[in-house]
């Protein structure tokens, strides 16, 4: 038996430009509001079969809550149906429900009783749920003097005890310290032991690959993924490398763009291009870089690259004058300017005997495994001659970002196996 | 409907808990703690009778005791009626991230009323007392009166909660609203002051039946009027089913027009 079905759910929001919600503006204006539509949900279609555990993923606006929230029966949807069945409890937001003046323990009546409980029942169940929330300390104070952390583990406490048969969680439970969020991930492993069907919300994509059974990636308000955790999850990181590599592509181009505009603006003196003191350029420009591309394996234009990936670096150069032996270099640096790798043509041996007046042309650097961890790189691209005289020097000028898929540490992912003998 | 109700008493639990949130952040933390609440009507009192009693010159033996009863009889449902316009709006925190049959948001604020009402029953009695007004057996009719009271005051109070939220300058218009209300009710006045040609124009206003029941049963000592009363109650029950009625179908948007 599935515990929730959801069925063709469809449910837009009206965004208001202009909002008036007063009788006098009715009357006398005598029209309605004016408003744009937003689709949150898009005839959404999903089953959970009972003592599952789903999670939801999706970068922020995608509709993750506005389906938890259908599914809690706060939001009521447009068209479709939504059922589900058993006793639900949801913990959608820090503190609902809690008044700032009472002490935690008559909270934790006041809040179990919103969740449906009868006084008996929580009578039996209160020295747990305090147990559970580890403040038997504070439990009658105030909670308007409880920290964030504190205020959770109070809500988180009473929403498992109540022993829900569906339990809906939203992004909360970031807010514990790490013991705490241990021991919340052991109690909902427990529930889910017992059958109880668990449906999150959790940007914590680790968290959310040991606990689920499924993961369902929506976006837009719709649903692009619905599979085993692990596959849902890459396939959801690779995307968010595509987009943020989009965003840094475009930036880079309106970056681009200023600077253009500057350098139009500057008049035609010759010296005002030697006045634009560049911190990051330097050299006597015989031989000038004009570009840097990054590319990925299909010779895609990239700034975002996953892990392994091939990355190619194409350094497109025109020589002012004839220089003999130019040897063009490279280096990469993380964000606290750690060199991580830098070589030359000359290093590897790969002679370049000369370039004449006004050659024109590039340079590859090519990276068949790019073995670094995530995170964003800096990189310096310079040409300058054998003794190390800068022709065009620039220092730091470029970054890419890399997307792991694994969790590994540090800088570079060194090719590795583990293996184990007893003897 | 039925279900409806089912699902209200499960809920019995929260009911309370709001119920005595109310009553308890009301009191919380004033110094004076219950007595601010009798401190209201005990003002309005003073203010009334000495306008009416000695400007206006009413003469009417047992003036105040006569006062007294209206008001605090109309407390509550002037007090519902404003409380509970912003019911909905004032508990957005647990109307937007919780599920809840939202009906018990103006349900609490009448009950809450409803034990103000029966707590101020402690203090008119003294004043009755040394006023030498009697009571006596009519007073076995009073749950019926206040069941009738309670009902009408529900629907009213749960058809404002529900439309306050579409309209937020309805709480504005509500309180001239029931300031006219009050001065049509026969209060700070007896019915037989009302001249013969208006007569008919009082008589339809639903407050007249309760507020003179009261009066009846604890001014005049006489039982009051169980035909009107019943009418009034069924008219009330009707009056109810439209008001859930229309606040069900308003709730489903409860969440997004907060």
């Amino acid at each position: 038996m599935d515990a929730i079905s959801i069925s063709n759910v469809t449910k837009t929001f009206k965004i208001f430009t202009e909002r008036s919600s007063t009788l006098k503006d009715r009357i006398v204006k005598g029209r309605k509001n004016k408003y744009q539509e937003f689709c949150a949900l898009n005839n959404v279609s999903l089953n959970i079969e009972k003592g599952q555990t789903v999670g939801f993923i999706g970068r922020n606006g995608s509709g993750k809550s506005t389906l938890l929230k259908l599914l809690t029966g706060i939001l009521y949807p447009d068209s479709g149906q939504i059922r589900v069945s058993g006793k639900v409890s949801s913990l959608l937001e820090l503190g609902a429900g809690f008044h700032p003046d009472f002490t935690g323990r008559e909270n934790i009546f006041m809040n179990a009783a919103i969740l449906g409980l009868t006084k008996k029942e929580i009578k039996k169940k209160l020295d747990q749920i305090i147990m559970f929330s580890e403040l038997k300390g504070y439990i009658d104070n105030p909670v308007r003097n409880y920290s964030s952390g504190m205020y959770m583990r109070l809500a988180f406490s009473v929403a498992i005890m109540v022993e829900p048969e569906v339990l809906l969680i939203d992004e909360v439970l970031a807010v514990g310290d790490a013991a705490f969020q241990q021991k919340c991930m052991d109690q909902l492993r427990n529930m889910k032991q017992k059958g109880t069907t668990i449906v999150f919300v959790s940007h914590d994509l680790g968290a959310m690959e040991k606990l689920c059974d499924r993961v369902v990636w929506i976006n837009k308000g719709k649903i692009v993924e619905d599979d085993k955790p692990k596959k849902v999850i890459d396939k959801y990181l690779e995307y968010l490398a595509i987009e943020e590599d989009k965003r840094l592509i475009e930036e880079a181009g309106e970056v681009n763009k200023q600077i253009e505009v500057k350098q139009d603006s500057s008049d035609s003196f010759d010296t005002n291009k030697e006045n634009q003191h560049d911190e990051q350029r330097w050299g006597n420009r015989k031989v000038e870089i004009t570009d840097v591309i990054l590319e990925d394996f299909n010779g895609k234009k990239k700034m975002s690259f996953l892990s392994g990936d091939e990355l190619l670096i194409r350094i497109h150069y025109k020589s002012w004058g004839f220089v003999e032996n130019p040897v063009f270099g490279i280096a990469i640096h993380t964000l606290e300017h750690v060199h991580c790798y830098g070589t030359n043509t000359q290093i590897d041996y790969y002679k370049i005997d000369e370039l004449s007046v006004n050659d024109v042309g590039e340079v590859y650097f090519k990276i068949p495994q790019l073995n670094l961890c995530g995170g964003t790189y800096l990189l310096t691209v310079a040409i300058h001659d054998e003794n190390g005289l800068q022709y065009d020097f620039h220092d730091k000028k470029y970054s890419f970002k890399v997307t792991s898929l694994s969790n590994e540490v540090g800088i570079v992912k060194i090719d590795h196996h583990w293996d184990r003998s007893e003897f | 409907m039925y279900k409806k109700t089912v699902e209200i008493f499960k809920y019995r639990q929260m009911l309370e808990s709001l119920v005595l949130t109310d009553l308890r952040t009301r009191y919380k933390g004033s110094f004076l703690g219950f007595f601010w609440t009798l401190l209201n009507p005990l003002l309005m009192l003073g203010v009334y009778s000495l306008v009416f009693k000695y400007v206006v010159r009413i003469s009417l033996e047992n003036y105040t005791a006569y006062l007294f009863i209206g008001i605090v009889v109309w407390n509550l449902l002037s007090q519902s009626l404003v409380s509970g316009a912003t019911s909905v709006i004032r508990n957005a925190g647990l109307v937007k991230k919780i599920y809840f049959p939202k009906e018990i948001l103006p349900l609490s604020v009448v009950l809450g009323g409803v034990i103000n009402f029966l707590l101020s029953l402690v203090v008119l009695f003294p004043v009755l007392f040394f006023s030498n007004v009697k009571v006596g057996l009519p007073l076995i009719t009073l749950p019926i009166i206040l069941t009738v009271y309670f009902i009408f005051t529900l629907a009213l109070t749960t058809l404002v909660s529900c439309l306050n939220v579409y309209f937020r300058d309805l709480e504005h218009i509500l309180s001239v609203v029931v300031m006219a209300w009050f001065y049509l009710t026969p209060i700070v006045f007896t019915e037989d002051m009302i001249p013969a040609g208006l007569k008919s124009v009082f008589a339809l206003n639903p407050m007249n039946p309760i507020v003179n029941g009261f009066h009846k049963v604890f001014f005049y000592n006489q039982f009051p009027d169980m035909i009107q009363l019943l009418w009034l109650g069924l008219l009330s029950i009707g009056l109810l089913i439209i008001c859930y009625f229309v606040f069900g179908k308003l709730s489903r948007k409860f969440a997004e027009e907060i």
